[in-house]
């Protein structure tokens, strides 16, 4: 794909490298040039210094052409309304935006802008880390679903998978034994040492934590 | 009217200032807390502290009842998307965004701003005007770039001098608004006759700009 990538901040410089191993065409542009110097020295994309918000700049980017265009500069604003742009006059087929504040988020997400924003799910996961144990992370942003983590109790050593799923709050995904992954079925047995990945409904999270027999 | 300013720079100030003197209902968003406090100190209006682009400032503000926002902050980023939020969450049906660079002009018209003043390109048009040794100045463009107003020195050798103005062969779309004539300014009648030195201001549709400057030109 073509993909146009507006802001050469952490983010930014992260996505880049990360696509082109990919195999992606990647323009960077940062107002900055100074910022080109985080995509490392093997990146042989394309790096333009200049506004984003300016039409002849992204016209040189080729945003004529592009498949995406990712606005994470460090501004809200300016990335919302390089997105609008992109979308609206030049229909790139996908424009997504990082917004920080939540609700600019929520209300351009209803103004069907693709928008990205992990203020709520880091502030979220922080929490969950003080007051929520084994809880590691939303699976959702509107923070309905989480991902538990936990250790196979004495309680649950012995079941099987089958057993342990409660229907619309809690399915097993993986079990982790030294660090080795697997993806159970309903009749792989839970051993005592490895530890339940599973998707819980948050609203249940006390019931289903008291049921597998973790605090 | 009830109107809604957002930004308390120079702009905004004299902006707020001379609505409520034309007895308009105004209020004021700004970020920074001293120049809220000094122009509550000055103006009789209600100012609200907060962010420029939260919906919680424009709830404050009065949106809900107010006829328009005019978006003057010295970011045109924050003032695309103010407007959008006026439109979008209060439903405003006149929406003004001043752009500070002009080159966000375009976009502006684009994203659903209603009326988007370019303030950089009007003073430069100004100062343009004020330096310019032209015979005619492009004075302001309206309604997106489709209507001109221009300022025209009508040379010595004009075809028009000596003429009335209803005798005058000027395209359509296309009109005398004023004659300058030394320190007076007439407003032009049929019978009016151009005279050597004379200045006129016509607005024209832009298709027709160069057709009106020929009739007044002559051959420049």
């Amino acid at each position: 794909m073509y993909i146009i990538i507006i802001g050469c901040g952490r983010v930014g410089a992260q996505l880049s490298q990360l696509l082109q191993k990919e195999g992606h065409n990647i323009v960077v542009v940062d107002q900055k040039k100074s910022a080109f110097d985080r995509l490392g020295k093997r990146f042989n994309g394309l790096t333009i210094g200049g506004d984003g918000s300016d039409l002849a700049i992204l016209k040189e980017a080729g945003i004529e052409k592009a498949d995406a265009l990712v606005v994470v500069t460090d501004s809200d604003k300016s990335n919302i309304m390089i997105a609008q742009i992109g979308q609206k006059i030049f229909k790139v087929p996908k424009a997504i935006a990082r917004i920080y504040e939540p609700d600019l988020a929520e209300v351009y997400r209803g103004f069907g802008l693709n928008i990205i924003s992990g203020t709520m799910l880091i502030a979220a996961r922080i929490r969950d880390h003080i007051i929520e144990s084994h809880l590691s992370s939303y699976l959702t942003e509107s923070g309905s679903l989480g991902v538990l983590d936990i250790p196979v109790s004495s309680k649950l050593e012995g079941k099987k998978v089958g057993e342990v799923n409660v229907p619309g709050e809690f399915l097993v995904v993986t079990l982790r034994k030294n660090d080795h992954p697997v993806i159970p079925s309903l009749d792989s047995i839970l051993e005592k040492g490895s530890f339940i990945l599973g998707v819980v409904r948050i609203k249940s999270l006390r019931q289903v934590k008291k049921k597998l027999g973790v605090e | 009217m009830y109107i809604i300013v957002v930004g308390g720079g120079k702009i905004g100030y004299y902006l707020a200032k001379k609505l409520h003197q034309d007895n308009h209902t105004v209020s004021l968003i700004e970020k920074d807390r001293e120049i809220c406090r000094m122009i509550t100190n000055e103006l009789d209006i209600l100012v609200i502290n907060g962010d420029w682009c939260s919906l919680s400032s424009l709830e404050a503000a009065g949106a809900e009842r107010a006829d328009v926002v005019a978006a003057v902050t010295g970011s045109d980023e924050d003032n695309l998307v103010i407007c959008q939020l006026a439109k979008e969450k209060f439903h405003l049906s006149r929406t003004v965004g001043m752009v500070n660079d002009p080159k966000n002009e375009y976009s502006f018209n684009e994203l659903g701003v209603d009326v988007a003043v370019n303030s950089t390109g009007i003073i430069a048009k100004i100062i343009e005007e004020e330096v310019s040794l032209d015979d005619f100045v492009n004075l302001a463009t309206f309604k997106k770039g489709k209507l001109a107003l221009i300022r025209i020195d009508l040379p010595d050798d004009s075809p028009v001098i000596g003429k009335e103005i209803k005798n005058l062969n000027l395209p359509a779309d296309s009109i005398l608004l004023s004659v300058i004539r030394g320190s007076q300014v007439l407003i032009p009648r049929s019978d009016t006759i151009l005279q050597l030195q004379d200045e006129v201001v016509a607005l024209t549709s832009i298709e027709k700009e160069q057709d009106l400057l020929h009739a007044l030109l002559g051959a420049h």
